[in-house]
């Protein structure tokens, strides 16, 4: 495995965050700590995610949509010469109601790569309650190896 | 379930944010099965590149659904998921995507449910899913 250097993790983050369309653009999401061990992103609380009327209650949904992208960035900075990449399968379990206007945050990491698939898990819990998981999961993806890379493609679009 | 019910199940789907947020509309339902289409939006796009869903607004469409499948007449709040596991069989690309839920077993306390999202042949899915919910 080569190693990855500290200004391309920058770029990486830097590039994932201003993709400026689609749901991730749409969560807001803040990374708050990246390497090859692991990332940290930061969720604002936003009125739109929730399923009661006060809007206080975030839906399962977003916390699984949550975990799916934040998987994708830990294995960006994982794994290198990855051409194509996709969400096999995901698991999620809801381990408390998602009961706050707090911010969320979100850890994931890559725990094993193969040449072909990636293997992910992660946990999500509200800004100042760590000791209160809200949802874990657990993910693998398929992965291409290839000569042109997922980021170099992504960076061409700009 | 007949045209009236399927618009107060409606109307309470557009009182929920996230719901509106999904911008789905179920289209009929059963005592086990609830079927919903979901409008192709910017905000649902994952991979900006190739313009396919976030596998996560796949994942919640299906949960959604599958919520109305066991409690249709949710009055405040959808039925609380427990856990959730999706397979994910091909990109879902720009277009309306479409979502079965089939209630496999329902209980005192627990129900699961099986879904599945296509979208222009039923055959050839986009994604499966397997859903429990908590009754009480």
């Amino acid at each position: 495995m080569r190693d990855i250097t500290r200004e391309k993790i920058d770029q990486i983050a830097q590039m994932w965050n201003a993709r400026g369309k689609g749901l991730i653009d749409h969560m807001a999401l803040e990374i708050e700590e990246v390497s090859t061990e692991g990332v940290r992103v930061r969720m604002p609380f936003n009125p739109d995610f929730c399923v009661d009327r006060d809007q206080t209650l975030l839906h399962g949904g977003i916390l699984t949509a949550l975990l799916d992208s934040v998987f994708g960035l830990a294995n960006f900075i994982a794994i290198q010469g990855v051409s194509t990449m996709a969400t096999l399968d995901l698991r999620v379990d809801y381990l408390r109601p998602a009961h706050s206007r707090a911010d969320i945050f979100v850890r994931a990491h890559c725990y094993r790569q193969t040449r072909h698939i990636a293997f992910n898990s992660g946990n999500i819990w509200f800004d100042g309650h760590e000791d209160a998981e809200i949802a874990r999961g657990s993910a693998s993806f398929a992965l291409t190896r290839g000569e042109t890379s997922l980021f170099d493609a992504m960076t061409r679009e700009k | 379930m007949n045209m009236m019910t399927l618009q107060i199940v409606n109307a309470n789907v557009s009182r929920v944010p996230f719901f509106r947020f999904l911008n789905f509309e179920v289209q009929s339902m059963d005592s086990l099965h609830a079927e919903a289409e979901m409008t192709f939006l910017e905000r649902h796009i994952g991979n900006p590149v190739m313009e396919h869903y976030h596998g996560g607004i796949i994942a919640s469409f299906m949960e959604a659904t599958s919520a109305i499948a066991v409690q249709p007449d949710f009055a405040d709040v959808p039925a609380k998921p427990i856990n959730l596991t999706v397979d994910y069989l091909r990109p879902g690309v720009r277009g309306p995507l479409y979502a079965r839920a089939t209630v496999t077993r329902k209980g005192k306390r627990i129900a699961s449910v099986r879904v599945m999202a296509w979208q222009t042949d039923q055959e050839k899915p986009v994604a499966e899913g397997l859903y429990h919910f908590l009754l009480v």
